[in-house]
């Protein structure tokens, strides 16, 4: 009797025993990335990684692709300082805010300087603040500008390169075609970020940069009044129609491929839709990079979006989290990624790889516009940049509705930025 | 018998600790927090500011502009609700065939959640494919698109639509209980007094309804002036800020701008707003009682 309850007991020790041994053999890391946007190919890279690296058990946290809605359950995770999710994807504008709060790690001890050097600068700047790195690249989508190739044809028309020549060919073919359901030029004017991504993309191939080379703000200038008079002025005239000021990315995708607009500037996870073999434009589509103002071809209008990943400040493994993001990062996932769900590398040798031209031309399209990419001012603003970016947001659209002259809005802008700079 | 009291405190005690934790608590943070400046916790960090909050907020005309929003909203709302309501309440207290279907009818909108509701909404007054808009175009009531969310005052009177045809409703069911509560006698010494229709609503009826009444416009008016999935999903507050209300603006303060502080500064004043509507609602209704 006594002598089975010790054997028990020694059972029961030795199974307490090895409990610790096995965990501490395998690392468990969390890592958050939206169900959609990087969908099929998550699962699979995820595996690939958990065998390269060794020594890991990663879990697929899915959130919400919306990034406001995903920023809601991070602002809720790291002001309480939860150590889970280790890995976080975020959107190319969250970093230096995240940085400057203490929520995402510096990957400065654990990836090499020369490592960074293959993904594009214009993106890979966005995740440095202070000369320190804290997200790598995952994959990118930025604003491009679909046409109608079939109506531009139609008149023979070319395709435009500056917004004097996207107007006149926008007026030329709505005129042509006497359809009062055709819009000539849509995009997201609604007060949402890809408004002032728009403005954005007007005011720089206007010449004009957020922060001039001093790091001083720099909008109330002659480029921020022709960008945003030339917004108005679209509407006015009708090139625009008047419901773009409440167009999502979405809406106005909907509106171009139902062939009711010429042009259509929103970002590229369009592309896979409007050329989906049940899209009525799918053989008239095409696309190219986001117009400049005549006399400033050498202005970079190609504002980007797109993901990253870092590592939670308080994640108890940062090494080997790092050490799984550079193999999720790594030329052969961005290649597998881009096969299996169509994101676009953050590494522009990837463009050329001989299975993504074969297997997806489209990559390359969007990829050779990333030449002229630029980032939002997210890493120079720190933590006041959704404040910024709203304040633009209201001032766009107060001289988009007519509330005020387009200097009237600049100077407004202005004003309410530089008093909430840090 | 004294025993069992005691008894029973203790019994309570768990339930009051438990309830102390989830309600109190976060009313405390909250008031804490609205003091405070760069503070998330009121553990860890805290750091005094004093009214500072307060004072920043009066002066942002953002804050300013919600909290007309909210008040315009609510000043609309509820009285028309309160209208259409009776009038619903006054139908479905008749007795006549099919009643259990209509009182079903009348309650889907609100049954139905606020935030699906909106995006519902949204699709048919949205200006390419709404319904509202093919309506108007296709029988030649209007030549161009109406940009019913895109523009002011349009959007504030599109999201004033959507409120009061969802809450009515609701209006009109508290009514209806309380309709129900007078008794058919009086309508018959009514009758023998020579009442018509009109009278008999204005003597009997009213007067009587008087509490019912009360109390939906107490809890609507507090519904209204807290309303965030509305705006939220019709809206998103724009255009600018036009439809943006106080709990919308509390939201963006806390979760874009993460600025807990000014966030719960802005709750607390939307709070004693209400508080205060609350109170007077409710010594008018005590003056009633008495």
């Amino acid at each position: 009797m006594i002598n089975e309850r010790r054997i028990f007991l020694c059972l029961l020790l030795s199974l307490t025993l090895l409990i610790p041994v096995s965990a501490q053999d395998m690392v468990d890391l969390t890592l958050s990335i939206g169900a959609r946007g990087f969908g099929n190919a998550a699962p699979i890279l995820i595996e690939a990684c958990q065998e390269e690296v060794g020594g890991i058990n990663v879990e697929w946290e899915r959130i919400s692709d919306v990034p406001n809605e995903s920023r809601s359950i991070y602002v809720t995770n790291f002001t309480a300082r939860n150590p889970k999710p280790d890995i976080i994807a975020v959107d190319v504008i969250w970093p230096g805010d995240f940085a400057a709060r203490g929520w995402i790690a510096s990957l400065e001890d654990y990836i090499a300087e020369e490592d960074l050097a293959d993904y594009l600068p214009g993106f890979l700047a966005a995740a440095q603040v202070g000369g320190s790195t804290y997200a790598i690249p995952l994959y990118i989508d930025g604003i491009h500008l679909f046409y109608r190739a079939d109506l531009l044809d139609k008149y023979g028309l070319d395709v435009p390169t500056t917004w004097e020549e996207l107007i006149a060919a926008a007026e030329t073919v709505v005129e042509g075609e006497a359809n009062p359901d055709l819009a000539g030029f849509i995009s997201m004017w609604a007060k949402i970020e890809g408004l002032f991504m728009n403005w954005l993309a007007f005011f720089q191939g206007a010449g004009g940069t957020f922060f001039d080379a001093d790091g001083n703000l720099d909008i109330n200038n002659e480029a921020g009044v022709k960008s945003l008079s030339t917004m108005v002025g679209m509407l006015e005239s009708g090139v625009a129609p008047e419901s773009i000021l409440t167009f999502r990315p979405n809406d106005a995708r909907l509106l171009f491929q139902q062939e009711r607009a010429v042009f259509l500037m929103v970002q590229d996870f369009v592309w896979a839709t409007l050329t989906a073999d049940d899209s009525p434009v799918k053989d008239a589509v095409a696309l190219t990079r986001v117009p400049y103002f005549e006399g400033n071809d050498d202005t970079n209008t190609t504002v980007i979006g797109g993901f990253l990943l870092a590592v939670n400040a308080n994640s108890e493994n940062p090494g080997a989290a790092a050490d799984f993001i550079k193999c999720f990062t790594s030329y052969e996932s961005q290649v597998q990624a881009a096969l299996i769900q169509g994101k676009v590398p953050t590494r522009p040798a990837v463009y050329t790889d001989d299975r993504v031209v074969e297997g997806d031309p489209g990559i390359a399209a969007l990829g050779a516009n990333f030449v002229y990419a630029f980032a939002r001012p997210s890493a120079q603003t720190g933590t006041a940049y959704p404040e910024i970016s709203e304040i633009m947001q209201t001032e766009v659209s107060a001289a988009l509705l007519g509330e005020k002259t387009p200097e009237q809005a600049l100077a407004d802008a202005e004003a309410q930025i530089l008093a909430i700079m840090p | 018998m004294k025993h069992a009291n005691r008894a029973g405190i203790y019994f309570l005690v768990p339930a009051v600790l438990i309830i102390a934790f989830v309600l109190l608590f976060p009313i405390i943070q909250t008031v804490v927090l609205s003091f405070g400046r760069n503070s998330t916790s009121i553990f860890i960090g805290y750091e005094y500011a004093g009214l500072a909050n307060y004072q920043r907020l009066l002066k942002t005309p953002r804050f300013i502009t919600s909290l007309n929003n909210t008040i315009i909203f609510t000043a609309v709302t509820v009285p028309l609700e309160l209208l259409l309501g009776i009038a619903l309440a006054l139908i479905l207290n008749r007795r006549f065939r099919g009643k259990g279907l209509v009182r079903m009818a009348v309650l889907f909108p609100w049954a139905l959640p606020t935030a699906l509701n909106a995006l519902m909404w949204r699709w048919m007054f949205n200006t390419e494919f709404g319904l509202f808009n093919s309506m108007l175009t296709d029988t030649g009531l209007a030549l161009e698109r109406v940009n019913w969310l895109g523009a002011i005052p349009s959007s504030m009177l599109a999201m004033m639509f959507v409120s009061i045809w969802k809450t009515s409703s609701f209006m009109a069911l508290l009514l209806l209980a309380g309709l129900q509560t007078i008794p058919s006698d009086l309508y018959e010494a009514g009758s023998v007094d020579g009442t018509n229709r009109l009278t008999e609503f204005r003597f009997i009826t009213l007067p009587l309804l008087r509490p019912a009444i009360l109390v939906s416009v107490l809890l609507r008016t507090m519904d209204a002036m807290r309303t965030f999935e509305l705006p939220f999903n019709l809206t998103d507050g724009g255009p600018l800020t036009s439809t943006e209300t106080l709990s919308l603006y509390a939201y963006r303060a806390i979760f874009q701008y993460v600025n807990f502080n000014l966030g719960s500064s802005a709750i607390l004043i939307q709070f004693i707003i209400i508080m205060s509507i609350s109170v007077i609602y409710i010594l008018i209704i005590r003056r009633g009682d008495a």
